[in-house]
C-alpha cells in the first residue's frame, strides 16, 4: 500500500472524526434533526471553520511579531531593555518569542484536539481491516496532521511573508526551517503529553484525592497557553540576558544559547539580512549554530517519521494501565439536583481537557495577574488597580466561556434527558459553576495580593458587588441557549461546532458582567465607596431582570 | 419513586394512537397498547419495526407526531418530569457519561431522583455485588467493556425502584450469569406492587420465557398482541415457538 492509499483512508476517517467531533454520537448524543446526508458535510464545514479560526489567530500572532520586528531598531536604541542591545539581537529575540508562541499554541491546540480524535473511535475501526500496519500508521499520522493542516500552513506561509517584508526575502526564506521544526515539535509534544494525559487524567479512578491529582495535571496541561503572557512579562529581562550572553564572547553560556531551540533558528533571518556583526559571532560560534540547526532539522525529520507511526499506537493503547484491585465502598453521596449537575460537570471537566480549560483559565489567569503585582506594581494602590483588573478579567472570562459548559449536556444526552431533570436545575447548576469559578479566581487574587493591598475590605466588597452580575450573565446566556435548544433541538456547542453561536451568546453575557464594572470606574473617580455601591446596584438589578427570564419558563414543558 | 411513597395505582403504561414521523418516513403508525400492573410486556419486531422509536417516545427523547402516552396517568409530553420520575430506563446502546465512574454516575442518578443517601447506598451495594461490579465501581466508564456498562445502566434503572421499567434490549452484551440474574430479578420485581415493564427485544426465546404478553410491531404497526397462547392460536401454529409465530404473523403477503 502507498502514501496515496494512506491519504485516501485518512480522508474518509477525517470525515468520521469531524462527524463525531460535531455531533458526539459516540458520547451519547441523539441523532441530529439535520438531514443525515447533510450532517457529514456540515460537520466538515464546522471543523474547517474552527481550523480557519486557529489559523487566523496564528496569522495575527505572526503579524504582531513582524510589527515588533519592524520596531526593532527603535526598541534597540530606546530605554526599553535597560542595556544597549544590537538590532539583530532584538530581531533574534523577537523571532525566538514568535517561534516559541507557535510551538506553544500548536501544542495546546493539539492537546485539545487529541482527545476528540481518540474519542471518535476511528482508529479502532480501521485496525481490523486488511490494511498493512505501515499504511495504517501513515493513515493515522496523516489524519492527525489533517487536524492542524490549515494552522500549520498559515504559520508556514505567514512567517516568511511577514518577516520577509521586514527583513528582506532571504531572511523570510530563512524562517522556514525554524517554522517547520516548530510545527513538528509542537505536534510531537501534543501527542506525547496527550498520551500521558489520557492515561493519568481520563483514565484516573474516582475519589477525592485523585481528583486533586487530575486537576494538578490539567494545570500543567494549561501552562503552554500562558506562554504569550509569560513572554511579554519576561521580555525585558530576556533581551538583556540575550545581549549580555552574546556580548560576552565565546563561553559555555553563549554556546548553549546558540544551540538552544528556537534561538538557533531565530538567528538565521537576521544573519541572512546581514546582521552577523550585530551578533558578534566568531567562526566557532557560527559552526555551533549551523550544527545545532542541522541537528534540530534532523530531529524534526525523525519526529515527523515517528508521528506517522505513533498516532496509531497512541490511538489503540488501552486507556488504563493494569492496576491493583482495591475493594470499593459502595456508599453513594447524594445531593439536590442542581448540585448533582454541578458535581457531574466538575467531575467530567476533571477528565476532559476542553472543559477543564474553561474552569482553570480564569483561575490561572487570576494567579498570573496577581503575581504580576509583585513584579510590576511599585505601590499598594497600583497593586490594587492590577488586582481589580484581575478580578475584572476573571468575571469576563468566566462569563465569556460560560456557555461552553452547556456542551457538557451533549454527553450522554440520549440518557440524561430521560431523567426527571428540569431545565431550571441545569441552568442553576451551570450558573452556580460559573459563579464558583469567578469566586475561586477572585479568591486566589485576594490571597496572592493580601501582602500588597492593605485595604482588603474594599477589595472584598468589589468582588462581592460583581458576583450578582456574573450570575446574571450566566443565567442570561444559558437561558438563551436552552430556549434555542428547545425550539431547534439541542445545539451541539463544542469546540468544533456552534462556536459562532456560542460566541454570539457570550456577547450579552459579557455586557451584563461588564456593566457594573463600567459603573464602578465611572463613579469611583468621585469616591470608591460610591463606585462600589453603584456597581452593586447595577449588578443586583441585572440579576433581578435575568433570573425570571432564565428560570421563569415552565419546567414541565415538553422536550 | 421516593421510599415510603405509596405504590402507584392504575395502568403503568398506556399508549393511544401513537404516531412518530421522521420527515416523510412514518416510524410508528397509530400504535395503541397498554402495560398492565404486574405484567412484563414484550415488544417484538424486526430491525426498523419501530420498537426503539416507541421506547424513545415513552421516555421523552422523541416527541410524538400524534397520539398520547401516559405513565401512571401522567402524560409524557405535558407532564414529562412526573412521568420520567416513575420510569427506570435501559437504552439499547450503552449511553453513559464516559468521563465518570460507575459510582459517580449512580450518585448523579440517585441525586436527580432525590433518593436518600442511605437508601441509594444500600441499593447500589446490593445490585453492584449481585452483578459483580466491585472491581470496576471506581474505574472510568470509558475503560469499561460493553457488558459492564450495561450492568451500570441496569443498576441505574433499578436504583429508585421505579414502578415502570422500560428496557430496550437490556440483556445485550451481558454474560450468561448476569442474563440469568437479570431474568430472575425482573420476574421478581414486576410481580409485586402494581409495577410493570415494557421489554423490547428481538430475541424470541427471552420474550417467550419472560413476557406475560407480547406485541408484535412490523413497519410501525402493531400486527398482533396477546399472550403466547393467543398468538399461537392467531397464527394457527399450535405449540410452535414464538419465533415461528412471529415470522408467520409478520410475513409479507
Amino acid at each position: 500500500m502507498t502514501w496515496r492509499e494512506a491519504r485516501r483512508i485518512s480522508s474518509v476517517a477525517f470525515g468520521e472524526v469531524c462527524l463525531q467531533a460535531v455531533y458526539a454520537f459516540r458520547q451519547g448524543n441523539l441523532p441530529t434533526s439535520v438531514d443525515t446526508s447533510k450532517a457529514a458535510a456540515l460537520a466538515r464545514r464546522r471543523v474547517v471553520q474552527s481550523k480557519i479560526l486557529v489559523a487566523g489567530v496564528l496569522t495575527l500572532i505572526t503579524a504582531g511579531g513582524a510589527l515588533v520586528l519592524h520596531l526593532a531598531p527603535r526598541l534597540a536604541e530606546g530605554p526599553f531593555f535597560g542595556v544597549p542591545v544590537a538590532v539583530p539581537v532584538v530581531e533574534a529575540g523577537v523571532l525566538t518569542g514568535l517561534l516559541s508562541l507557535d510551538v506553544a499554541f500548536l501544542w495546546w491546540t493539539g492537546l485539545q484536539v487529541l482527545p476528540t480524535l481518540l474519542a471518535s473511535g476511528v482508529l479502532a475501526v480501521l485496525e481490523p481491516l486488511p490494511i498493512d500496519a505501515r499504511t495504517l500508521g501513515r493513515a493515522a499520522g496523516l489524519l492527525y496532521l489533517r487536524l492542524f493542516d490549515l494552522p500549520a500552513i498559515a504559520v508556514l506561509v505567514a512567517t516568511p511573508l511577514f518577516v520577509g517584508e521586514v527583513l528582506g526575502p532571504l531572511a523570510g526564506i530563512a524562517t522556514i526551517p525554524g517554522v517547520l521544526a516548530a510545527i513538528v515539535f509542537a505536534l510531537a509534544l501534543a501527542l506525547l503529553t496527550g498520551r500521558a494525559f489520557v492515561r493519568r487524567v481520563q483514565g484516573s479512578r474516582g475519589g477525592g484525592g485523585r481528583a486533586i491529582v487530575r486537576w494538578a495535571y490539567l494545570v500543567l496541561w494549561l501552562l503552554p497557553a500562558f506562554a504569550m503572557f509569560a513572554f511579554v512579562v519576561a521580555a525585558g529581562g530576556f533581551f538583556a540576558l540575550l545581549a549580555a550572553t552574546l556580548a560576552s564572547g565565546p563561553s559555555l553560556a553563549r554556546d548553549a544559547l546558540l544551540a538552544a531551540f528556537p534561538f538557533t533558528f531565530a538567528t538565521l533571518p537576521p544573519l541572512f539580512a546581514g546582521g552577523r556583526a550585530g551578533f558578534g559571532l566568531t567562526p566557532d560560534g557560527l559552526a555551533i549554530l549551523c550544527a545545532a540547526a542541522g541537528s534540530y532539522l534532523a530531529v524534526a525529520i525523525g519526529g515527523f517519521s515517528w508521528l506517522m507511526g505513533a498516532v496509531r499506537r497512541v490511538g489503540l493503547a488501552p486507556p488504563l494501565a493494569a492496576r491493583e484491585f482495591v475493594p470499593p465502598r459502595f456508599a453513594l453521596a447524594t445531593h439536590g439536583a442542581a448540585r448533582a449537575v454541578l458535581t457531574k460537570d466538575l467531575r467530567i471537566s476533571s477528565r476532559t481537557p476542553g472543559y477543564a480549560f474553561l474552569v482553570l483559565l480564569p483561575c490561572l489567569d487570576a494567579v498570573v495577574i496577581g503575581l504580576f503585582t509583585f513584579v510590576a506594581a511599585p505601590s499598594s494602590s497600583d497593586a490594587r488597580e492590577i488586582a481589580i483588573g484581575a478580578v475584572t478579567t476573571a468575571a469576563l472570562l468566566a462569563t465569556f466561556f460560560g456557555p461552553a459548559f452547556f456542551a457538557i449536556e451533549v454527553n450522554a444526552y440520549a440518557y440524561g434527558r430521560t431523567l426527571p431533570l428540569g431545565d431550571r436545575a441545569i441552568v442553576l447548576a451551570k450558573a452556580g459553576l460559573i459563579a464558583a469559578i469567578y469566586l475561586v479566581a477572585s479568591g486566589l487574587v485576594l490571597g496572592i495580593t493580601l501582602l500588597r493591598i492593605f485595604e482588603p475590605t474594599r477589595f472584598v466588597a468589589f468582588i462581592a458587588a460583581e458576583l450578582p452580575a456574573v450570575v446574571a450573565a450566566a443565567l442570561l446566556e444559558l437561558g438563551i441557549l436552552f430556549r434555542r435548544s428547545r425550539s431547534r433541538g439541542l445545539p451541539v456547542a463544542n469546540l468544533y461546532a456552534g462556536a459562532w453561536w456560542a460566541l454570539l451568546v457570550s456577547i450579552p453575557g459579557v455586557v451584563a458582567a461588564g456593566a457594573p464594572l463600567v459603573a464602578f470606574h465611572l463613579l469611583a473617580s468621585s469616591s470608591i465607596d460610591l463606585g462600589l455601591a453603584g456597581m452593586g446596584a447595577v449588578a443586583i438589578a441585572e440579576l433581578a431582570l435575568a433570573a425570571p427570564l432564565a428560570l421563569g419558563h415552565d419546567r414541565r414543558r415538553p422536550i | 419513586m421516593a421510599p415510603g411513597e405509596p405504590p402507584p395505582t392504575g395502568p403503568p403504561l398506556v399508549i393511544e394512537e401513537l404516531s412518530i414521523a421522521y420527515g416523510e418516513r412514518r416510524a410508528v403508525d397509530r400504535l395503541s397498547l397498554a402495560v398492565r400492573p404486574g405484567e412484563i410486556y414484550g415488544l417484538l419486531g424486526s430491525n426498523g419495526a419501530g420498537k426503539s422509536s416507541t421506547i424513545k417516545a415513552i421516555v421523552g427523547l422523541v416527541p410524538p407526531s400524534a397520539g398520547r402516552i401516559r405513565v401512571f396517568g401522567f402524560d409524557v409530553v405535558a407532564d414529562g418530569l412526573s412521568a420520567k420520575a416513575r420510569i427506570g430506563y435501559v437504552p439499547e446502546t450503552s449511553l453513559l457519561y464516559e468521563a465518570l465512574t460507575p459510582r459517580e454516575f449512580l450518585e448523579f442518578v440517585a441525586s436527580v431522583r432525590a433518593l436518600p443517601e442511605a437508601v441509594a447506598s444500600e441499593r447500589a451495594a446490593g445490585y453492584a455485588s449481585a452483578f459483580r461490579l466491585e472491581a470496576e465501581f471506581d474505574e472510568p466508564i470509558s475503560s469499561l467493556s460493553n457488558g459492564t456498562r450495561q450492568k451500570v445502566l441496569l443498576i441505574a434503572a433499578f436504583l429508585h425502584h421505579p414502578p415502570l421499567l422500560v428496557l430496550d434490549e437490556p440483556l445485550n452484551s451481558l454474560d450468561p450469569r448476569s442474563v440469568r440474574l437479570m431474568k430472575e430479578l425482573l420476574a421478581r420485581y414486576v410481580g409485586s406492587s402494581g409495577r410493570g415493564a415494557l421489554f423490547s427485544t428481538h430475541t424470541m426465546e427471552i420474550a417467550q420465557q419472560l413476557c406475560h404478553r407480547v406485541g408484535i410491531l412490523d413497519h410501525g404497526v402493531l400486527r398482533a398482541e396477546g399472550s403466547l397462547a393467543d398468538l399461537r392460536e392467531r397464527a394457527a401454529r399450535g405449540d410452535a415457538p414464538l419465533e415461528d409465530v412471529f415470522l408467520r404473523l409478520t410475513r409479507e403477503d
